[in-house]
């Protein structure tokens, strides 16, 4: 019970920093929606007739997954960031629950304020391009919220490190641009690439919604396992970084 | 409850090669409000954050209300709440009663518990009129009255203030310091306090301990430090701003200081006032006034750090 209260409280917060900050919210989707329309008319005209439905479709169904990704992969880092500029980091550490379960939840929150932000996007997008896909929605989000989790528990070593060294923004960087590569990986049948974070959910997703394969019933416990395991690492790591700074003192500083 | 609500044991805290913390102890009793004293850098802060279990101390034990920070901090922490120094302590960004949901929400208090007591908290605090206002256009000191309730907002029996009115005007100082004395009074709370507001302390701290480079060098109760160190200081104000020959035959009877055309003595005994008196009269300066003051706790205060140095 106390949890869900957590949970709720996170997802407040969430939405009066949303409502006060609704011009940032705005212009976030308008963003992503430029980039995405960028790169579409880029790989048209440079494609020409060459450039099939298919890679476009798969390049939208790319696009929401290496966003929704950055996105996992920057919070808890960006977050501890964030509250330790505003001073705020150790009234967090004050709380019964404990931190770590307050970035967890503010995570969630933030995934699932990100389905909203994509569907808004994919909408758009499909609008603009006049390409119109049947998603299923359920699926999309399904599977990226499991796959994102492995995210998730990086974003927490990420956070971890955040906590000793401040500022790690360059090495998020790295961590983002690296993932659009790294998704394009063959995972399926059991690749060693499977074995990274968010690979196989991300390649599960995109042939299954663009090519329509079907994946065995194994194929997503791997993946769910996949995402627990760095769940659990990112969470190992983060609280033996947060001793290390309850021993150095750096809490407090940014 | 026990009667020794904080109990702190030869704690020691280390950063490589400098000792914040130097094998204190001292205990907080239930229901009281006890100020830690102490110049920059002596050791409060860390004190307090190791109660908190924010800072992992080296040696030493530390038990809140008979448990041990190092083993249930989670649990202590249902039953504390702190403000500390150098932090904004909440969201400026929300309204008070925003940042007062969500802190206790973090705590796992859900909304519909705590209406009341967010209410009663913004009445008492004088924030009823701008609950619902983003606390970034307040100014320093209602900000500093939102964190007190929200550090307050589960109902804690213990509260840890790391100065609590550092920038703040004398009003605003005078409505936090009533306010806490009438939640000790009135709620039974527990108060540990820092600060460099001597005023401040005096008025509300019935016992203070007095940290220097990280070891308590006094540990008494207000009355009995002022007892302790009782001088009398002779305030005199002059015509005109005293000259050098003066000053150094004043300094001959006891500690001397001087502000503008004022002159400031504290007598090595009072057998030299006569020769005091006679000083200023061969000066040759007009004297406007002279009064006897006593010691304030600031006055007490630098002669305990200065005679353990």
């Amino acid at each position: 019970m106390k949890t869900l209260n957590l949970f709720g409280a996170e997802g407040r917060m969430m939405y009066w920093s949303l409502r006060r900050y609704m011009f940032n919210t705005v212009a976030m989707v308008a963003v992503l929606f430029l980039i995405f329309m960028g790169m579409f008319w880029g790989v048209k005209t440079i494609g020409g007739s060459g450039v099939t439905g298919n890679s476009l479709d798969s390049m939208l169904v790319g696009y929401i997954l290496w966003v929704s990704a950055m996105l996992a992969l920057g919070n808890t880092g960006g977050e501890i960031l964030s509250e330790s500029q505003r001073g705020t980091l150790e009234q967090l550490y004050l709380s019964p629950l404990g931190a770590h379960r307050i970035f967890f939840f503010r995570a969630i929150v933030n995934i699932l304020f990100n389905f909203i932000i994509m569907t808004i996007m994919l909408y758009l997008s499909m609008a603009a391009t006049g390409r119109w896909m049947t998603i299923n929605l359920l699926y999309l989000y399904g599977m990226v919220f499991l796959s994102t989790l492995s995210l998730v528990g990086i974003s927490f070593m990420m956070g971890g490190l955040g906590l000793i060294h401040k500022k790690i923004s360059s090495v998020n960087g790295i961590l983002s641009f690296g993932l659009i590569g790294l998704m394009l990986l063959p995972t399926y049948p059991m690749t060693p690439y499977a074995f990274l974070p968010f690979i196989a959910g991300a390649a599960a997703v995109r042939n299954h919604i663009v090519l329509g394969a079907n994946f065995p019933g194994w194929w997503y416990l791997f993946i769910a396992a996949n995402s627990i395991f760095y769940m659990a690492l990112g969470l190992a790591v983060f609280k033996r970084m947060e001793k290390k700074a309850r021993k150095l003192n750096k809490m407090n500083q940014y | 409850m026990p009667q020794n609500c904080i109990q702190v044991k030869d704690l020691t805290k280390t950063y490589s090669d400098l000792t914040a913390v130097n094998n204190i102890s001292f205990e907080v009793r239930t229901g009281e409000i006890l100020g830690i004293l102490g110049p920059n850098g002596s050791g409060k802060t860390t004190t307090l954050k190791s109660i908190l279990g924010l800072i992992e101390f080296d040696k030493g034990s530390i038990e809140v209300n008979g448990l041990s920070v190092k083993k249930n901090r989670n649990e202590i922490l249902t039953n504390v709440g702190a403000i500390l120094e150098g932090a904004r302590n909440i969201y400026w960004h929300l309204t008070p009663m925003e940042n007062l949901t969500y802190f206790a929400g973090i705590r796992g208090i859900p909304r519909k518990d705590i209406v009341d007591r967010a209410e009663y908290l913004l009445e008492s605090l004088k924030l009823t009129d701008v609950a619902n206002k983003e606390i970034r256009q307040f100014s320093a000191g209602m900000k500093q009255k939102c964190a007190l309730a929200c550090a307050f907002i589960h109902a804690p029996a213990i509260l840890l203030l790391d100065e609590p009115t550092l920038g703040l005007d004398v009003e605003i100082t005078r409505t936090i310091m009533d306010w806490l004395v009438d939640v000790v009074e009135k709620e039974g709370k527990t108060i540990l306090i820092t600060s460099h507001n001597m005023d401040f302390v005096e008025s509300i701290c019935k016992r203070i301990l007095i940290i220097r480079k990280g070891e308590i060098i006094s540990h008494e109760t207000v009355k009995s430090l002022k007892e302790k160190f009782a001088r009398k200081h002779f305030l005199i104000d002059l015509q005109n701003k005293p000259h050098e020959a003066l000053v150094e035959s004043v300094s001959s009877l006891g500690t001397t200081s001087t502000s503008g055309n004022s002159l400031k003595v504290e007598l090595e005994t009072l057998d030299h006032l006569l020769p005091l008196l006679t000083a200023l009269d061969e000066s040759g300066i007009k004297m406007l006034n002279f009064k006897s003051v006593e010691n304030d706790l600031e006055d007490i205060f630098l002669e305990v750090i200065r005679e353990k140095s």
